[in-house]
């Protein structure tokens, strides 16, 4: 559903603006562009998208954009959120269906509702990990497996306060690894701690795997490493949306 | 669900491991991709600098859409990768590859260069090279793509002559379409040859030019001696193209939208081509001509087509001089009516002191100000009747007055140093004019209180190019200019005067390279070797380097930048006529010396010669010919 600029002024006007939840795809080619670059290029999305977008009221009016949890970047995406305001009652698959119209399907709208929980309520992620890897095998999966398993697992986590060692198994859950021998691959799922009290980025666990197993060490052209994150979690367990 | 939208490119893989990945990535919005098997023709368009540099290219946005709007050809784009990429590239032999499909160039029929400045060349080379293709055109055989050149700097291509196929002279919306699809007619009835081919292209298709179908001969002091074709059947001199009516030239209806931040991230809105003023140091106020406007209500079509799929908050009205455009105020009204409701600021990037005026001010700043840059280009009244720059002192102040009563404080102004016939006085000029600025503030009941103000002197160094009247001028060596330099700092004293300057080196480099002939190809190729390039990023430049490369090659820098070239000598570029002819250029060459001004296009034609190229929308109030004055 698209609409005209006439038909989006004919909307009945909110005041004040009503939040939408956008939830995208980030994948592919894109994943190499960063949140900052990401949120720069979100306002000119909107605007080329036609959206009735609601605007600060300060001496620099801008659309005013709130990010869930930012994505590293070479991370993939399937659940990244966005709450946007507008200030007409647009139906939810309208702004869908125009922004994806000003969009590739490598980064795209996958569904809008109306914005519920705020972004501080997520407390975990699923990740998808495909590890394409010189030996990779059957014991290697069960290596994996049991490498992130079984406590403890230190590794150094570097933050504003410096360097310290941090065990991550904790904060590790729903373990599966397996092997996938007709691509040659290793597909490991995992579920980790994601957000503003306890985040666990997925890169740094293959990093330790990486430097347990020696594994991805051979050329970079060939062997690769692809994070996908799936879908986020609350602090009850439930999927987040 | 997703697996196959993985980027499985082979450079992905060490993406991680470089700046901006993005600047590698591809994939966004507005990229052009096409089925490779259904394509007739594969087109890789070269940018040789970074991707942010590159992608704020006008020229490039317009021929990316111009070659893609022909279902037969597929067009790609290609920047210069950054240092730290390029050595990932050459340590996992990943050869340089095209960003929307990811492969190599060598994969392709035709690669195109856009030849923005001199300096960029040791990164043509360097991206010949990371794409594995033999970097002179004769070392290529028939399996490899054709190369061709385009850009400012092809006006004088001759030190590049020897690394392309062919050149395409002045405007390229129709010209390199014709040229793809000669190539696709030529394949498809089974007489392609390189030789064929390019000999076919330059008989056929105006403003190609093949630098192998003429044969260069040399006198004994070292000028060039003649040009001679090798065939009757090309022309002799190679015309420039023009689009004669802008409203109906091509205009792309998609803009890559870059990810990442470029330089120009913004709509760039092109408002008319040529100028009517005449400097007679600037080469694109020569070789642009005859003027050509845009109609207003095809121009607010257009910023409104290209607002729809950019998004910008931006749009800068691009032009050589854009005061001069004759329907501003309607221009101006006709966008403010919409661009102010979607939060959309205008630009202007290029404003002569004589025309500025409050309304003209207001309307740039209606949403958000903008910052005020001036160019008069030379401190004395002398210096810039010689340099045709037909502003005065007055006209200045005037400027800045307006733009202190609007509230600005800090101005900027570009000047020139090293202009024939320059003396100290006329570099004592550029700090008076900075003094009469600041002094014109305080004046200003207007101004904003309490604030001070702060004038930027931004000093280049003046470069004779090819087709201006000061194409046979010397240049200053960096000696002198370097002396100048330090002349003109000890001059400026007040603190709220800063003053910037440019590197002299890059100015004799770049000096060498515009006047250069074939023989300077030796030096590109030493240039390569040793590694260089980005020479024109202060941080890569190795001036002592191009000094031991001109010793190395026996070639004299200072025979093509601090010699002044006869008046009867043929000159390197005489192979091309961009429409102005050379007697206008001796003219004005001879009333710079009687420091004469010539008025502008609109006021009276000084019969440049232009004219005879065509161009719908007349650029001198009467049509003249060549010897009228």
């Amino acid at each position: 559903m698209i609409l005209t600029e006439q038909q989006i002024k004919a909307l009945p006007y909110l005041d004040p603006p009503k939040t939408v939840r956008i939830k995208f795809r980030k994948a592919g080619r894109l994943k190499h562009i960063s949140h900052l670059d990401l949120q720069r290029s979100m306002a000119r999305i909107i605007a080329r998208a036609g959206l009735p977008v609601w605007y600060t009221k300060g001496f620099n009016p801008h659309p005013k954009l709130v990010f869930g949890v930012p994505l590293p970047v070479g991370v993939e995406s399937e659940c990244e959120l966005l709450d946007l305001r507008l200030d007409r009652d647009i139906p939810n698959e309208a702004v869908r269906d125009m922004l994806n119209a000003k969009l590739t399907d490598e980064l795209c709208a996958l569904e809008v509702r109306e914005a519920g929980a705020k972004f501080v309520e997520i407390s975990a992620a699923d990740y998808s990990i495909t590890i394409k890897t010189a030996g990779a095998c059957n014991e290697l999966a069960a290596e994996i497996q049991q490498m992130l398993t079984s406590s403890p697992l230190v590794i150094i986590k570097k933050s504003k306060s410096g360097e310290k060692e941090a065990d991550i198994i904790p904060m590790i859950n729903n373990v599966s690894a397996k092997y996938c021998a007709d691509e040659d691959v290793v597909r490991l799922s995992v579920r980790l701690s994601c957000g503003q009290t306890e985040n666990l980025n997925a890169s740094a666990v293959v990093s330790a795997l990486r430097e347990r197993l020696g594994i991805l060490s051979g050329d970079p052209t060939v062997e690769y490493c692809n994070i996908r994150r799936e879908r986020f979690y609350g602090a009850d367990g439930k999927q987040f949306v | 669900m997703t697996n196959d939208k993985k980027d499985i490119r082979r450079m992905s893989g060490v993406l991680g491991s470089v700046q901006k990945p993005g600047r590698y990535s591809g994939g966004e919005y507005g990229e052009v991709l096409k089925d490779k098997s259904l394509v007739k023709a594969r087109f890789a368009f070269c940018f040789p600098d970074s991707y942010e540099i590159g992608m704020s290219n006008l020229g490039m946005r317009l021929l990316y859409g111009a070659l893609n709007s022909d279902p037969d050809i597929w067009c790609e784009r290609v920047f210069a990768p950054w240092v730290d990429m390029e050595e990932q590239m050459r340590a996992h032999d990943i050869p340089l590859c095209a960003l929307e499909s990811g492969d190599p160039l060598s994969e392709f029929d035709i690669i195109g260069f856009t030849l923005q400045y001199e300096m960029c060349y040791t990164n043509v080379l360097n991206m010949l090279q990371l794409a594995k293709l033999p970097i002179r055109a004769v070392e290529r055989g028939e399996d490899c793509p054709i190369i061709i050149g385009g850009g400012p700097c092809t006006y004088n291509p001759e030190p590049v002559a020897d690394f392309f196929d062919c050149f395409s002279i002045g405007e390229g919306e129709t010209m390199l379409n014709e040229f793809t699809e000669l190539y696709i007619k030529m394949k498809a009835e089974g007489r392609y040859s390189r030789a064929e081919f390019l000999h076919e292209a330059a008989r056929t298709i105006s403003g190609i030019y093949v630098p192998s179908l003429f044969e260069v001969s040399y006198n004994d002091d070292g000028t060039v001696k003649a040009y001679t074709p090798k065939y009757d059947d090309i022309p002799p001199r190679v015309v420039k193209r023009i689009m004669t009516d802008m409203d109906t030239a091509f205009f792309p209806q998609r803009v890559v939208m870059p990810y990442i931040e470029t330089v120009h991230d913004r709509i760039m809105l092109e408002v008319c081509r040529g100028c009517i003023r005449g400097c007679r140091f600037c080469q694109a106020g020569m070789v642009y001509r005859p003027v050509r406007e845009k109609s207003p209500e095809v121009l607010d079509r257009q910023a409104r087509e290209l607002y729809e799929q950019t998004g910008y908050e931006e749009m800068s009205l691009s032009s050589l001089s854009i005061s001069d455009y004759t329907k501003l105020p309607e221009l101006t009204d006709r966008l403010l009516s919409w661009t102010d409701e979607k939060m959309v600021s205008l630009s202007l990037p290029s404003l002569r002191v004589d025309s500025f005026s409050k309304q003209l001010m207001e309307r740039v700043a209606s949403v958000r100000s903008s910052s005020l840059t001036f160019a008069p280009e030379a401190g004395t009244q002398r210096l810039r009747d010689v340099i045709n720059k037909n502003v005065t002192l007055d006209d200045l102040l005037n400027a800045v007055g307006v733009a202190f009563e609007g509230g600005k404080t800090s101005v900027k102004l570009y000047f020139m140093q090293g202009l024939p016939t320059e003396t100290e006085s006329d570099l004592d000029g550029i700090a008076d004019m900075a003094r009469e600025v600041i002094e014109a503030y305080y004046r200003s009941p207007g101004r904003v209180k309490g604030r001070q103000p702060s004038v930027t002197v931004s000093v280049s160094n003046f470069i004779p190019k090819p087709f201006t009247p000061f194409q046979w001028e010397a240049a200053d060596t960096p000696e002198q200019l370097e002396a100048k330099q330090k002349y003109l700092r000890g001059r400026i004293t007040d603190r709220k005067i800063h003053y910037q300057y440019h590197n002299v080196g890059t100015s004799h480099i770049e000096a060498v390279l515009a006047r250069g002939d074939r023989r300077l190809s030796r030096v590109l190729e030493a240039a390569l070797d040793a590694g260089f390039k980005y020479d024109a990023w202060d941080e890569f430049f190795n001036y002592e380097g191009w000094m031991e490369l001109f010793r190395k090659t026996g070639i004299d820098p200072a025979f093509y930048a601090n010699r002044t070239f006869g008046r009867d000598e043929v000159l390197p570029w005489d192979v091309i006529d961009c429409g102005v002819t050379k007697s206008f250029l001796l003219r004005e060459r001879d009333r710079a010396y009687a420091e004469k001004t010539t008025p502008n296009c609109r006021e009276k034609c000084s019969g440049c010669g232009a004219n005879k190229l065509g161009g719908k929308g007349i650029c001198c109030p009467q049509t003249c010919g060549e010897d009228a004055q």
